[in-house]
């Protein structure tokens, strides 16, 4: 058996005194007999791996999927990919309206419409620690029914709370008016509420960025409070809607696009004050308020 | 203390049995009774040729790790490179330090990226399967901020793990060859004899 260290021949150290050192060889062998040589497998997989990275991190980056917020800014996972989960369901038991109460400490929460028939509410928790689990309650009185969740506060080792997510998931109903209250100390919230039918919405946050999108509403007529203490806030209103939006700002910009301005409020277009009113009042201490009409 | 002549061909013969071929051992070992033979015929003493030989034993590790490093480098394998080692370790305390560490980085090395690219190798497509459920609407698989650029990723995860791996294999071999210069190298350094095939 001749000794060859050509690839295209496809043997490389055969040895007819050592046969077994020969099935290391096989892979190569294959390759080299179907035309194809392991330089050039090599040189195909570093073209897929870099176009792969290169579409998606594209994708990401044009789709504002990363956020500067996040821990990990550069991460394509969600921060809860890795994360166990936990969900509680609440049904409506026949409520023909609904009391919502979320409050927590710090963290995340996203809040949105869709919750399945017959639930009021679902809650899905993503924390590592089962200490950090927030307190549920329920009532049912005549046809409201109310539901409070409660941040019990971080109280594990200093150590585990570091850099420690706690993010919670909200889906509410859309089929019975809510009144919603939404207390958050410090983090992100995202409200989602254009498919939810809103009664009243409060937010109160202490530090972080707030994001309230109101786009495609078809609900009933709803008050609405907002009130920040630092960070920037998002508010999306319907431009078919009759809103108006009075906003007291400290510290701040306030961009408006699309909004007309009426006794330093900002309405939607075709405000007709005889008509019911979303009258959304916002308090900001410091930060940007970027109000948008989709 | 060494007697005489035949109890030093003896206690080569019994360090060398096993590691070199049959032949190989009976030509060194008339070798060396030459070497008595000769040195014996010019007047010296065996304590004298004892002397310059060095012990058998000594004798004995030199020539076993030349043997084993020199099969290893004609016969590539995790085997016969451990061997030759192993058989370097033997010729001074010092190459516990100087052998045994760096071959014990490497193996680990090698060992690792090999780990590593199967990790990707495993999760690439298993990522993949996630992003496509992720876009077929199953929450509770959503590990992707985007589910399509999930899919890109999940590709380029699989093809950077089958790289690993050849990688791997690549480097493995590149580090038996410089393994092999480098005991060569060693042996030479501790013997202060020159090596050819």
């Amino acid at each position: 058996m001749e000794y060859s260290n050509d690839y295209r021949d496809g043997a490389y150290g055969m040895s007819a005194d050592m046969p077994n050192d020969g099935k290391k060889y096989c892979i190569k062998g294959f390759l080299s007999g179907s035309g194809t040589t392991p330089t050039r497998i090599i040189l195909w997989l570093v073209a897929i791996a870099i176009v792969s990275f290169a579409i998606g991190f594209g994708i990401l980056a044009v789709s504002g999927g990363f956020s500067p917020g996040m821990a990990h800014p550069n991460s394509p996972f969600t921060h809860t990919a890795w994360i166990a989960s936990n969900t509680t369901d609440f049904p409506l038991g026949g409520a023909t309206s609904g009391n919502i109460s979320v409050t927590m400490g710090a963290g995340e929460i996203t809040l949105n419409g869709g919750a399945r028939d017959n639930i009021l509410m679902e809650a899905t928790v993503f924390s590592k620690s089962p200490e950090w689990q927030p307190d549920f309650s329920s009532t049912l009185d005549n046809t409201t029914k109310t539901v409070r969740m409660t941040d019990k506060g971080h109280t594990g080792k200093a150590w585990f709370a570091v850099d420690s997510p706690n993010s919670w998931e909200i889906r509410l109903t859309d089929n019975v008016p809510v009144s919603l209250d939404v207390n958050i100390g410090a983090g992100d919230c995202q409200l989602n509420l254009g498919s939810v039918n809103l009664h009243n919405l409060n937010v109160h946050s202490g530090a972080g960025d707030t994001g309230i999108d109101l786009g495609r509403y078809r609900g009933g007529r709803f008050d609405a409070t907002i009130t920040k203490g630092i960070g920037d806030l998002t508010l999306k209103v319907p431009g078919s809607g009759n809103t108006r939006i009075t906003v007291h700002q400290g510290v701040g910009d306030i961009t408006g696009s699309g909004f007309t301005q009426n006794n330093g409020a900002y309405v939607t277009p075709g405000f007709n004050p005889a008509l019911p009113v979303n009258e959304i009042a916002v308090k900001q201490g410091v930060g940007s308020v970027l109000l948008e009409m989709v | 203390m060494l007697q005489n002549e035949q109890e030093y061909i003896r206690i080569l013969k019994n360090r060398l049995e096993g590691t070199l071929p049959a032949e190989d051992l009976e030509d060194l070992l008339s070798d060396y009774r030459e070497h008595f033979r000769l040195g014996k015929a010019d007047g010296r003493s065996e304590d004298e040729l004892f002397c310059s030989l060095g012990s058998p034993e000594d004798v004995a590790k030199e020539i076993r790790a030349t043997h084993l490093v020199k099969k290893a480098e004609h016969t590539c394998s995790c085997r016969n490179i451990f061997h030759a080692v192993v058989a370097t370790l033997g010729l001074g305390l010092f190459n516990l330090v100087f052998v045994l560490v760096p071959f014990i980085i490497l193996v680990v090395m090698l060992l690792v990226i090999f780990l590593v690219g199967v990790a990707f190798s495993l999760f690439g497509p298993a990522a993949f399967v996630y992003a496509i459920l992720q876009l077929l609407g199953f929450p509770s698989f959503s590990i992707w901020l985007s589910p399509v650029a999930g899919i890109f990723l999940s590709v380029g995860i699989t093809a950077v793990g089958f790289l690993l791996v050849i990688g791997d294999f690549y480097l493995a071999r590149f580090f038996y060859r410089m393994g092999i210069s480098y005991l060569k190298w060693n042996i030479q350094m501790i013997t202060g004899t020159v090596h050819t095939e």
